[in-house]
């Protein structure tokens, strides 16, 4: 199959952005040591209002203390996936990046549970007519649907200006009817599970 | 200053049983008898009425979700028809079989002593009779017409069928393809017919109306001209996304003719009125006729050429509800008994407005300003104005007279709601004498929950 971009810029997995004062380990950041990062106890637990407000399954460590979810943690949970045409992650690629990751309202002040958090990211397609500009945002929001507490809205965009039909695109993964049409289509959600096999 | 409008105060009953667990799309009311249709995943569970519990159930008839729902009206006692329109790209047409031919049905459609509680005798059952097959990918929206001739379609593939039931009898289940309506730019999300109600003597066309809502953000409004042929009269623009849902109004008043009403991704709900004959010669003279047509850009350019200026509506915004909601609206719901509308959709708040009576307006020859105190009223309530006044439009000085008299936040915790619409009470805690006449809300939910609220009117 011939690809829209044969040669896209590629990251080291090194310079990907980490959770900051981690503990001196250097290791190679595989799938493994990410969700160890999600997963791990929070080391500035400073804020007392702060309680379990809901629980998943991947989340089953009883240790585990509910932290507000920050952009660090919403990256680790996308950056993993993997291209739908290269054998590299969306991190890699620099299709996400932290900085187009906005919580809204920020991490701190989610107390309730039933209070909706909204989550904004902003993917790069690797170059500006990428066909699969529809299918990386896709992946993008189902992953994170999977894994946020049901209070979270995802909302997917392409980052502005860097693919030429981003209106198209973003009404088409804003449209829950669409997404949830797509999820029972065998061919695209094989596609998916292939893209997601590198999460967890 | 205004008295305080009048509130009402939305108390949740226990929910329908069983839970459903997955996503659950809609809940459809039987026109007249307590039973409640949801669709979730690829079946749908009927509920009583009565009882808040699951009456029967439409399984194995579709290989993906069903969308939607339409009960067939008009049918005789011990009767039940559902359309189902899935992701599959086809609807079916199910029956509800009474082999013995007892009677039992009624007994058991009408039961209110929860004696029926675990899902009736097996020799009754949903049998899927027909699939309509046509459409290209997912069925969005299905709706029969008030009679039960017509059925509307409609799918991503942005297309409106319209299928006419050319059965012999009510036994004999044919249903024929008699227009197929590709003007829409975009996934055609729902179809819905004109009720009855005032709406017929219209000049030459034929007695039914359809709209239809779309992707395209532009609601569209369809005719038949008398030779069999649907027409498109009218496209409304003024959403500034996709068209979620739209629904007629139930009981016009006086002798007016039905207003529609249509809501979306852009977080309003509008109400569109038509225009009517009366002042119809006037407008033909004048340039503003064209306003409707000639503004709109993009929209228009599905309209064929062989459209005749005669068959033209004009249709225009007359309210924007006062903005509630921060994220799409899915479903809204427009009361037949108290002329009430509910909304709801991603943000999980219920909202419910009312709408001043005219008498109230009359002084004010409705094309004049808000006045100073009421635009303070507005700027001060608890109604955020974030559209940048788009309801001060002049196509929209209707917006006034609707208040908001209820927000419901969480209505299903954190989840998105995908539908609200007012039903009639049948259940136990109803007292007997406002059985079948006291309305209250159903929502339903991502969480799989069908949840019925008591409206409390202070």
């Amino acid at each position: 199959m011939e690809k829209d971009n044969a040669n896209p810029t590629i990251l080291n997995t090194s310079q990907l952005p980490t959770r900051k004062g981690k503990r001196g380990r250097k290791v190679q950041r595989g799938a493994a040591s990410r969700i160890a990062d999600v997963m791990r106890k929070p080391q500035h637990l400073s804020d007392p209002f702060y309680d379990i407000s809901w629980s998943d399954d991947t989340e089953s460590d009883d240790e585990f203390t509910a932290e507000p979810i920050d952009e660090q943690e919403v990256y680790d949970l996308i950056s993993s996936i993997s291209d739908p045409e290269h054998p590299l992650s969306l991190g890699q690629l620099a299709v996400v990046n932290l900085p187009d990751i906005d919580i809204t309202p920020s991490p701190s002040v989610a107390a309730d549970p039933n209070a909706l958090t909204r989550v904004l990211v902003k993917i790069t397609p690797t170059i500006t007519h990428c066909s699969l500009a529809t299918v990386i945002g896709l992946g993008v929001r189902v992953r994170l649907e999977q894994a946020l507490p049901p209070n979270y809205r995802v909302d997917v965009m392409i980052k502005e200006g860097s693919h030429s039909q981003d209106d198209q695109v973003n009404k088409q993964l804003a449209d829950k009817e669409r997404v949830a049409a797509a999820l029972e289509n065998d061919t695209l959600k094989g596609v998916l599970d292939k893209m997601l096999e590198t999460c967890l | 200053m205004s008295p305080p409008a009048e509130s009402v105060k939305l108390e949740p009953l226990p929910p329908f049983k069983p839970d459903l667990y997955q996503r659950a799309w809609q809940s459809i009311p039987h026109p007249t008898l307590p039973l409640l249709a949801t669709v979730h995943q690829k079946s749908v569970t009927v509920f009583s009425l009565s009882t808040l519990s699951a009456h029967s159930s439409l399984t194995n008839g579709h290989e993906r979700s069903v969308r939607s729902t339409s009960w067939k009206p008009n049918l005789g006692p011990h009767q039940l028809c559902l359309v189902t329109g899935s992701f599959d790209s086809t609807a079916g047409l199910w029956r509800w079989k009474d082999d013995d031919d007892d009677g039992g049905a009624e007994v058991e459609i009408t039961a209110d002593d929860g004696s029926d509680g675990d899902g009736g005798p097996k020799e009754k059952d949903w049998e899927l009779m027909v699939v309509l097959d046509g459409h290209d990918s997912e069925i969005k929206s299905v709706a029969f017409s008030p009679t039960g001739q017509y059925l509307a379609t409609c799918s991503r593939d942005k297309s409106v069928w319209v299928w006419e039931d050319v059965g012999e009898s009510e036994a004999e289940d044919e249903w024929e393809t008699v227009a197929v309506l590709n003007e829409h730019d975009g996934d055609v999300k729902a179809v819905a017919w004109c009720p009855e109600t005032n709406r017929s003597g219209r000049g030459r066309y034929g007695s039914d109306v359809l709209a239809s809502c779309s992707y395209d953000n532009t609601a569209r409004v369809w005719r038949e001209d008398g030779d069999g042929e649907w027409i498109c009269v009218a496209v409304l623009e003024g959403h500034e996304g996709t068209v979620w849902g739209l629904q007629w109004e139930p009981k016009p008043k006086g002798t007016k003719f039905p207003r529609l009403m249509s809501w979306g991704a852009d977080c309003t709900v509008r109400v569109w009125t038509l225009k009517e004959e009366e002042d119809e010669d006037e407008e033909m003279a004048a340039p503003q006729q064209q306003h409707a047509w000639g503004g709109g850009g993009g929209g228009l350019g599905g309209i064929p050429n062989t459209m005749r200026r005669s068959l033209k509506e004009e249709w225009e915004c007359t309210a924007i509800l006062p903005q509630v909601h921060t994220r799409d609206i899915y479903a809204a719901s427009w009361s037949p008994a108290t002329g009430m509308v509910a909304s709801s959709g991603s943000d999980g708040v219920v909202a419910v407005y009312r709408e001043e009576d005219e008498e109230e307006e009359a002084g004010t020859n409705g094309t004049t300003h808000a006045t100073d105190d009421e635009a303070a009223m507005e700027l001060d309530g608890d109604v955020p104005m974030t559209n940048g006044g788009q309801a001060e439009k002049p196509q929209a000085r209707g917006s006034r007279k609707w208040k908001v008299v209820s927000t419901t936040p969480n209505a299903h915790g954190p989840y998105e709601v995908n539908h609200v619409t007012w039903c009639r009470r049948y259940d136990q805690g109803c007292p007997p004498e406002k059985r079948g006449v006291e309305e209250m809300l159903v929502t339903t939910g991502d969480d799989g929950i069908v949840r019925p609220w008591q409206v409390v009117v202070s």
